[in-house]
């Protein structure tokens, strides 16, 4: 059996917590062989393989993992602290570049004060610059330099779970309020 | 009978479900009435009327009931929920803590431990106050963010009724109390305390008095840095409210609700990272590496290496000073701090060529330096340093 090219790399990427983004050569690999490698992680690991315009990862249903919450909380404080200044925080996280200054002005001042101190991840200056490294792993954010980074695509991933959970929490009110 | 603390406790958390309703309406309308709380005991299928009465968690008032203010201030704080304040209430506490500090002031060389009362008095006072402002801080945060996500969908105008209406009753009199620029603001009277207190704990004869001065001093610190954070969240993010609400994003929406509760909300399932624990393919050399690595039983001795012997190189500026202003004039300094390292060290180490650079910065030293000239090389033992050449003389003198 001819296994695609860039096999070894794609799943090792992709079990490494990684999102393949559509400028690695490996996507268009991935894209052309969906079917195959969906099934290859189901069966293999009981893991779904997600494939977007701009990027592919797989999800596992497993209950004990804290990094989503801790990008969720990361990227939901930023939004909201962005626009407390005025700014249009998509365009920032689409276009900007960050300083790891920036994001701790932004941090240290914010009212989310008790979710951030009780978060290991994001208490403090340092231990958000190891996060970063963790995001830059996963090729959610593009380190330029040890202080500076860009958002990658793969950050619309938790924008659209950010609107749908918008979405769930307006219907629950609706629907209390019929009642 | 006194009813066992743990049984209370328990009951509070067995039943905490008819307990948080109870104080959700208590909040809304401020005190619960009889059918209300008949329905929710119905609701909840709990037959616990007497035992909220005889826990003393309920009180009767005529027809209706109230939690009792000892259990709902324990609730608004586990909850974090709390009722606004009205700034006056919290400006009372102005009037109390300058009343306090007036008879510390008199009563200084008084009776002992009247004083030492009204320490602790003005302490706990002062402790109230700050509770108050971060208990209204918090709620005005929770009813902003409540407008900014808007999940109960109001109209524009009627957000900005609202959002008028915390900012002129609550916002802008809560930010006068805090505002330090404000010459008659409670932050400035604490300050002026503050100051007073620090030169109590310094130098007050009696030691028991001295402590608890410098108690309430480093509580004072403390509570005017709590303070200037709030007031800080009260002009960046409170007062601006009208311009903020102006804009809605349904992603923002999501996030503050989120952030409501991380822990209990779902959350994109992303993978962790998988770990590859393979059998080695090797595994009898492999063990015999990690075997053999104990069997060496030759003595190592450890040398302090030249590098780590030249770190201790500490710089003696009065020295390279002293070297140097006896050498003046000199036409060119880096050369001459070349020279100088060169004599003694036999070679240039750029560390210690920086340190010998900044007696370049000394007053009593002159420089001329002219851009034209084209730069020289020195060699460090690291690196090549390209710098100008820079005429060094003493202050008035060529």
């Amino acid at each position: 059996m001819d296994y695609p090219r860039y096999h070894r790399d794609i799943v090792s990427d992709l079990l490494d917590g990684k999102f393949v983004l559509a400028t690695d050569a490996k996507f268009v690999e991935l894209k052309n062989n969906a079917d195959f490698y969906g099934k290859f992680f189901k069966e293999s690991f009981d893991y779904y393989l997600v494939i977007k315009t701009e990027y592919a990862f797989i999800i596992s249903e497993e209950t004990m993992e804290t990094l989503s919450r801790d990008i969720c909380i990361f990227l939901g404080v930023l939004c909201y602290e962005l626009d407390k200044e005025g700014k249009n925080f998509l365009d920032e996280i689409q276009y900007a570049e960050f300083d790891l200054e920036i994001i701790d002005n932004l941090f240290d001042n914010s009212s989310y004060t008790d979710l951030i101190q009780n978060n290991n991840q994001l208490k403090n200056s340092d231990n958000r610059k190891q996060f970063l490294g963790t995001l830059n792993r996963r090729n959610i954010i593009d380190r330029n330099s040890d202080k500076k980074f860009t958002f990658t695509p793969a950050y619309r991933e938790f924008m659209e779970f950010a609107k749908n959970f918008a979405k769930g929490r307006l219907q629950q009110n609706s629907i209390e309020e019929e009642a | 009978m006194r009813t066992e603390p743990r049984t209370i406790i328990n009951f509070l958390s067995n039943y905490f479900d008819v307990v948080k309703d109870l104080f959700d309406i208590q909040m809304k309308d401020g005190l619960i009435k009889t059918e209300e709380l008949k329905q929710i005991l119905t609701h909840y299928e709990s037959d616990i009327e007497n035992k909220l009465i005889e826990y003393k968690f309920l009180k009767k008032i005529s027809d209706d009931y109230e939690i009792r203010p000892v259990y709902f201030k324990f609730l608004e704080f586990i909850l974090s929920e709390f009722k606004p304040l009205l700034p006056e209430t919290i400006e009372k506490y102005e009037h109390s803590i300058t009343a306090l500090f007036k008879k510390i002031k008199e009563g200084i060389s008084k009776d002992r431990n009247i004083l030492l009362q009204r320490i602790t008095d003005l302490n706990n006072e002062v402790r109230d106050f700050t509770d108050a402002v971060e208990k209204n801080t918090i709620r005005l945060i929770s009813e902003t963010k409540e407008l900014k996500s808007n999940v109960d969908k109001i109209d524009y105008r009627e957000k900005v009724r609202k959002a008028s209406f915390w900012i002129d009753y609550y916002i802008k009199p809560l930010n006068t109390i805090l505002d330090v620029s404000h010459s008659q603001s409670i932050t400035n009277r604490l300050l002026d305390i503050s100051q007073y207190i620090n030169i109590r704990r310094l130098n007050f004869d009696d030691e028991m008095a001295r402590q608890q001065f410098e108690k309430l001093y480093t509580f004072l610190v403390q509570t005017n840095d709590d303070l200037l954070r709030q007031s800080k969240i009260l002009t960046n993010e409170l007062l601006p409210l009208i311009e903020r609400i102006r804009s809605e994003s349904l992603i923002l929406t999501g996030w503050i609700e989120f952030l409501k509760n991380p822990d209990k909300s779902e959350l994109p399932f992303i993978t962790k990272t998988y770990r590859k624990s393979p059998q080695s393919n090797n595994p009898y050399h492999n063990a015999l590496e990690y075997v053999e690595q104990f069997l060496q039983s030759n003595e190592v001795y450890l040398n302090e290496s030249e590098d780590a012997m030249s770190e201790k190189w500490i710089f003696n500026k009065d020295f390279y000073l002293d070297k140097l202003k006896k050498d003046l004039p000199e036409p060119n300094f880096f050369e001459w701090a070349g020279k100088t390292l060169r004599t003694e060290y036999k070679s240039v180490e750029t560390e210690k060529f920086f340190s010998l650079t900044t007696l370049l910065f000394e007053d009593d030293i002159e420089l001329e330096f002219d851009t034209k000239t084209d730069r020289q090389v020195i060699r460090t033992t690291e690196m090549n340093l390209r710098v100008p050449k820079i005429k060094v003389k003493r202050h008035g003198l060529s």
